[in-house]
């Protein structure tokens, strides 16, 4: 394989400003590429330009009053970045994640670009469109971004469909990649029963777990009035809701008769026992471009039922390695009676979403898919 | 009308002594005692009695009657019997030589040699078991089946270049693609015969399903089955041990097989030797075999023996035990396949088969395997060349290995020796990797356990994960490069 120079232009990275899942993916992204590639990361934060596996980040420290501003001054400060290094050897490739950096995409558009969607504001938004100056300043650059681009990708067919249909991006410029996953990090070798007992949970009670933003996007009330009808079936089912959000107050006035158990933001490594301890992962969305808590789920040979919206959509097979339901109380009550019904099949469905995982959704074919899409720029 | 040919696979491991406690009196001789597992000489004794002399017996009047079939024993069995019961290995030296009988080649270890990358172990162990088979039967195998008939393209190779005529492996549907596994197809141009792993299951697991709507089974519906089949030939591979063991006498598994020759004369279905069956048919096609499969559970592949974290552990600690095996006998008795399929957690009629070993569970048997791997390295260590660095290297116990948690207790990341612990390193939560950067941990096990002081010093003011992480991979190199 012929080896490039590529600059990845991102807001955030995994070893300096982290905010969300944007980090990992894009971070993992560069790291895979490295293994055959020079790769360049153009991000921010208050470090000084390090190499970790073998990919060389360049850092700037961008200030504005709003978020708009701060992305533009972000911008200038990754193109300066990127010319000091484009001075002796060209990049081939230049790959931007989201709108934040559709700024520097403009000042450097007679490049070889690439913009990848990882979700939009309209799906943030919760599939709806907003009137405020920001929404419309983000829409705007997510539509420009796609209209100046050489290339675009999105991270399901779900989020193609969308851009296509917002942003006017034609069908034959936008491919699909996935994100990928590593499951080694996801998967460990643990008593589960003892982990339950710290929640005060009995070893062998059937536990479900609810990780995620408790937004509405996320669905959790979906959960919360679902499980008054699981308890009708299982009285001795278990849930935790992990994560923090605007709803929190709202869930747990209306689960005060059910056994569900708030812990709040939890750290990375509570989040690796609870996900190997729990007996089923609920992903309740009613948006998901990708559903990432999805392949960390699968990673750890869980039993998955989850909404028949987005990437979740696209990924499942139902009764295969997962169960998709409808995002409405009744429907996902009945998914999940139907796996606690019998605990074994849980079992199955995770080992074969371990099996997909390692097939589809591991970081070294996906990073093929993408230099598939950087030819296609030329081309 | 296809032929059929019939194989049985005789093999008993060494158990592991599951109340191992490390003892530094007790001598090198002595080791094996210590390790392995009194209940093994009255496991045989008792497999002896019910399966290997009547099973024997009645299949020596067989061969006279002009039936045919072929053995497949390891080395280890051989040792046991020679041991502990030579009345029966006296018996299967009389099938051995007998004139319609064939002996297969398999390795001495009944091991997962074949799985390391580096295959001259592999090789090792197939030439030890056929100047075995020369030295006790007189006869040379050419006809080679690897433990778990566990195959790939790379292992074809290894056989071919060995000189063998053909090799077994499982009738795998995906590796067929449709096609017949009644055939003899060639991988590397290494012919293969494929086991029929629907009429070979009907004996060994479906005989006594008494919800199989085909029970009871008797032997003329089977050669009625067997004659009906298409292709050019129905191989059947079984465990010894089902008859009489797994199959007690008491379902009429003897009975079965007393009558089958003449059911499937009735049925004009001839019974020929693997060897014939390669003179006699030509190739049908070739096969391409990647990725590893085995006969082993509904999978068919390698996760029987290496499908978790405990096992996947295990089995890089016994490869990386090379250099500390100056004593090889015992590292290859711990290269039993059946260590590790003592070690699985599967669940289902799978699970029922992995149980059937004397061990508690899955975890019990590892933990036990571990102990013993380890003191097996630690006793080693003053043979080898730089003693240092195997020290640090070497694999732990589960008492010293390195358990990686967060504030609210386990995360479930254990490292057994060095090269784990630098690859959970970058894998754990971040927050567990502050938790014990912050406390010491690591510092304490790198002096303390590994006994790396200099390791130690150089990390012991460090902060940066990554930085931590690239000192720690490169120590590791460093020694294992004075190591080899």
């Amino acid at each position: 394989m012929e080896s490039l120079r590529i600059a990845i232009f991102c807001w955030e990275s995994l070893y300096s400003e982290r905010v969300g899942g944007l980090a990992s993916a894009v971070t993992h992204l560069a790291e895979t590429l490295a293994q055959h590639h020079d790769v360049h990361y153009f991000t921010r934060g208050h470090v000084q330009d390090q190499t970790i596996g073998e990919v060389h980040y360049h850092y700037c420290q961008p200030h504005g009053s709003n978020i708009v501003e701060y992305c533009d001054n972000m911008s200038r400060g990754m193109v300066d970045n990127f010319l000091r290094f484009d001075k002796d050897q060209k990049f081939d490739y230049l790959h931007f994640n989201d709108w934040h950096a559709v700024q520097a995409l403009h000042l450097l558009q007679d490049r070889n670009t690439i913009l990848t969607y990882h979700s939009t504001e309209y799906g943030r938004n919760g599939n709806q469109y907003g009137d405020w100056w920001e929404y419309k300043e983000i829409s705007g650059k997510e539509w420009y971004g796609g209209l100046v681009a050489k290339r675009v990708a999105a991270v399901s067919a779900t989020l193609k469909n969308e851009v296509m249909h917002l942003y006017n991006v034609p069908d034959w410029k936008c491919d699909v990649i996935p994100n990928g996953i590593i499951p080694r990090q996801f998967r460990s070798d643990i008593d589960a029963g003892e982990v339950k007992r710290g929640y005060g949970i009995h070893p062998f009670a059937p536990l479900i777990l609810f990780i995620g933003r408790l937004v509405y996007q996320k669905g959790p009330d979906l959960l919360i009035e679902a499980m008054k009808i699981v308890c009708r079936n299982h009285p001795d089912a278990k849930v935790i809701v992990a994560g923090d959000g605007d709803m929190r107050q709202f869930l747990m006035d209306r689960a005060q008769d059910l056994p569900v158990n708030f812990v709040g933001y939890i750290p990375d490594s509570e989040y690796i026992r609870l996900l190997n301890a729990c007996d089923l992962v609920v992903i309740p969305s009613r948006n998901e471009p990708f559903g990432l808590v999805l392949l960390e789920a699968w990673s750890a040979e869980k039993g998955v039922v989850a909404s028949n919206v987005g990437g979740l959509s696209e990924n499942i097979d139902t009764f295969v390695d997962g169960l998709k339901v409808e995002p409405e109380p009744g429907s996902l009550a009945w998914g999940i009676n139907t796996i606690m019904d019998e605990p074994s099949q849980a079992v199955m469905l995770g080992k074969k979403g371990r099996k997909k995982v390692e097939r589809v959704f591991m970081w070294g074919p996906i990073g093929r898919k993408i230099t598939e899409t950087y030819s296609r720029v030329v081309a | 009308m296809p032929s059929l040919s019939v194989g049985f696979e005789v093999h008993q491991p060494y158990r592991l002594n599951r109340h191992f406690v490390p003892d530094p009196k007790v001598k090198k001789k002595d080791l094996p005692n210590l390790y392995f597992d009194e209940v093994n000489r009255d496991l045989l004794l008792r497999i002896t009695e019910k399966c290997y002399i009547p099973a024997t017996t009645m299949i020596l009047e067989m061969l006279d009657e002009g039936f045919s079939c072929a053995f497949s024993f390891s080395g280890t069995i051989i040792e046991q019997l020679e041991k502990w019961s030579p009345d029966a290995l006296a018996l299967f030296a009389q099938v051995a030589r007998h004139r319609n009988a064939e002996i297969l080649a398999q390795t001495y270890y009944h091991s997962i040699a074949s799985c390391f990358q580096d295959k001259t172990e592999f090789a090792g162990q197939v030439k030890k078991h056929t100047t075995l088979m020369h030295e006790l039967f007189n006869t040379d195998p050419s006809v080679f089946e690897n433990s778990e008939l566990t195959f790939n393209n790379e292992i074809a190779g290894c056989i071919q270049e060995m000189g063998f005529n053909g090799i077994f492996t499982e009738g795998v549907d995906r590796i067929l693609d449709g096609r017949s596994p009644n055939r003899i197809y060639t991988c590397r141009d290494l012919p293969v015969l494929l086991r029929n792993t629907r009429l070979s299951d009907d004996i060994a697991f479906r005989f006594t399903n008494r919800s199989w709507d085909k029970f009871p089974l008797q032997a003329d519906t089977y050669a009625r089955w067997v004659a009906q089949s298409p292709g050019d030939v129905v191989n059947i591979f079984l465990t010894y041990e089902s008859f009489g063991e797994h199959l007690w006498p008491e379902t009429g598994i003897f009975e079965f097989l007393r009558h089958l020759p003449a059911e499937l004369s009735e049925q004009n279905v001839p019974v020929i030797l693997p060897s014939k069956v390669l003179a006699d048919y030509p190739a049908a096609g070739t096969i391409d075999v990647p990725e590893t499969i085995s006969w082993a559970d509904t999978e068919k592949d390698t996760s029987a023996w290496m499908g978790n974290d405990k096992q996947r552990t295990a089995f890089h600690a016994l490869e990386a035990a090379r250099v500390f095996a100056k004593d090889k006998q015992i590292w290859r008795y711990l290269q039993a396949s059946d260590h590790f399929y003592s070690m699985a957690s599967k669940y289902g009629s799978c699970g029922e088969v992995h149980s059937s070993f004397c061990y508690p569970s899955g975890e019990e048997a590892f933990r036990t395997y571990m102990r013993i791997l380890s003191d097996y390295e630690g006793r080693a260590l003053r043979y080898t060349k730089n003693r240092r660095a195997a020290g640090t290297l070497r694999t732990l116990s589960p008492e010293t290995a390195f358990y990686f948690n967060s504030p609210s207790g386990f995360i479930g990341h254990t490292a057994y020796n060095l090269d784990q612990f630098c690859e959970l390193v970058s894998i754990v939560p971040g927050d567990s990797f502050q938790y014990h950067l912050e406390r010491g941990d690591f510092t304490c096990w790198i002096e303390d356990t590994l006994g790396d002081a200099e390791l130690a010093g150089s990390i012991r003011d460090c902060t940066e994960r990554q930085e931590f992480s690239d000192l720690v991979c490169e120590r590791r190199e460093q020694l294992w490069s004075r190591l080899e």
